[in-house]
């Protein structure tokens, strides 16, 4: 089972004024409290959308994805702008991690460490969240 | 009894440290201080931003006078960048000051504004990218991604004041032509704070490593070269290191200047020293971004 997080809508109420960037430190720290307080404690994969949500910086890169990715055995996003991307790369790259990106069509790429994405993959296979397409590249289960 | 610290004719990055070196010999026994601009002819958003830090490390007691510039139009420039409303604040301000609205013409990306806080840096962030992005790509010829990323390294950039600082500091964005180095469009982030600087913020968790080398030079090498932060989190490190990431790609520069160093990215278009030590003490720190225009064939 994934667990859906809206960003969006987290980042609107996880502070006073309703701001559209996931900047600074501490919005970081505070939407990434929100998202825990709305993870069940056993929740395996979860699902981060990002549809909506404007820029995203290294800090809050770092507070929200890199740490949540630690968290959870599997981390997954959807709605990337290439400016998230721009974002996401370097952050997960240089803390080892990664991510799983989901397509418009369900299937993952990878952002970040290449390695631990693999092991991410793997762990969706065997949690049957995912399959292997055709094509050979992984999607997630149609729910 | 007033000391008198003479504000450079040309005040931008390159004759700040000639400014630096009047205010350290100026501030030196407490005397209030007089920052006299009379003769300035012009300013770079660094100048303006380091000017206020040094009002605002000179405000202790009585507040520092400050003399506008008597040529109208440098004055009127200072209005539009919004300096006269922060120096306001933290200076005795004398001459005329000229009534205009900030941030009316087009090369004033974002004028002078305080960050104390991440609601601040929210804001910036907001606000460059109604105002800016348009213009990166128009004026100065950013690629649209080098616009996304100009966003993200300006919020890392005010962050170093919210995160290290221990005070208040300001930023400012402006676009020019550089014709003295470039010949080319530029565009220019100024960060500037009178806080504690690099070297004390680095030293509970850098100074041993360092040994004898430890000082301003080594705090600014060990953030902007090594990645360094002055929290254990591994995470912590990452805004200084996306900023060298994203000017390296546009072929940008970074300058930082923190007590009595100063280290720099310098990209091949410019002639400036990697680092320079034994400057004149400066409290805080000062930070220049500048992206250029691009050719079509980068990066």
């Amino acid at each position: 089972m994934i667990t859906h997080i809206d960003l969006q809508a987290v980042l609107r109420t996880s502070l006073a004024a309703p701001y559209a960037d996931l900047v600074t430190r501490p919005t970081g720290r505070a939407v990434r409290a929100s998202i825990e307080e709305a993870l069940d404690a056993d929740a395996a994969v979860a699902l981060l959308d990002f549809t909506g949500v404007g820029l995203i910086d290294f800090s809050c890169a770092d507070e929200i994805v890199a740490k949540l990715s630690r968290e959870v055995r599997v981390l997954l996003v959807r709605g990337l702008t290439e400016g998230h991307r721009e974002a996401l790369e370097p952050v997960l790259e240089a803390a080892g991690l990664a991510v799983l990106c989901a397509q418009a069509d369900g299937t993952l790429d990878a952002v970040g460490r290449q390695a631990s994405a693999e092991s991410l993959l793997e762990e969706l296979l065997l949690r049957r969240v995912a399959t292997r397409t055709a094509a050979g590249a992984v999607a997630l289960t149609p729910a | 009894m007033t000391r008198l610290v003479e504000v450079p004719t040309q005040f931008d990055d390159r004759t700040f440290d000639q400014f630096a070196a009047s205010y350290a010999a100026a501030a030196m026994d407490g005397a209030r201080l007089l920052f006299d601009a009379h003769a300035t002819e012009w300013a770079s958003p660094y100048g303006l931003v380091g000017l206020l830090a040094a009002g605002q490390a000179a405000g202790g007691g009585e507040k520092p006078l400050l003399t506008v510039p008597t040529n109208a139009d440098v004055a009127g420039y200072w209005a539009r960048a919004g300096f006269f409303r922060e120096a306001a604040e933290l200076f005795e301000v004398h001459g005329k000051v000229p009534r205009v609205r900030p941030a009316e013409e087009s090369d004033v990306l974002l004028p002078v504004t305080p960050v104390r806080a991440a609601e601040d840096v929210h804001e910036v962030v907001s606000r460059i990218q109604q105002r800016a992005s348009a213009i990166l790509a128009a004026k100065v010829g950013l690629d649209p991604r080098a616009t996304m990323g100009f966003a993200m390294a300006l919020s890392e950039a005010c962050q170093n004041i919210v995160e290290h600082a221990g005070t208040g500091g300001w930023v400012a964005v402006q676009s020019y032509r550089w014709r003295r180095r470039l010949a080319r469009r530029v565009v220019v982030i100024a960060v500037a704070d009178a806080g504690v600087g690099f070297q004390h913020s680095l030293e509970p968790s850098q100074a041993r490593r360092f040994g004898g080398r430890w000082g301003d030079a080594a705090a600014l090498e060990a953030a902007l070269i090594q990645g360094v932060s002055r929290f254990r989190d591994p995470g912590r490190g990452q805004g200084l290191a996306g900023i060298r990431r994203y000017l390296t790609r546009w072929n940008g520069k970074i300058a930082i200047r923190s007590g009595t160093a100063r280290i720099a990215i310098v990209p091949s278009w410019d002639d400036d020293v990697p680092m320079q030590e034994d400057l004149a003490p400066f409290p805080g720190a000062q930070v220049l971004l500048i992206v250029p225009e691009q050719d079509s064939a980068e990066p």
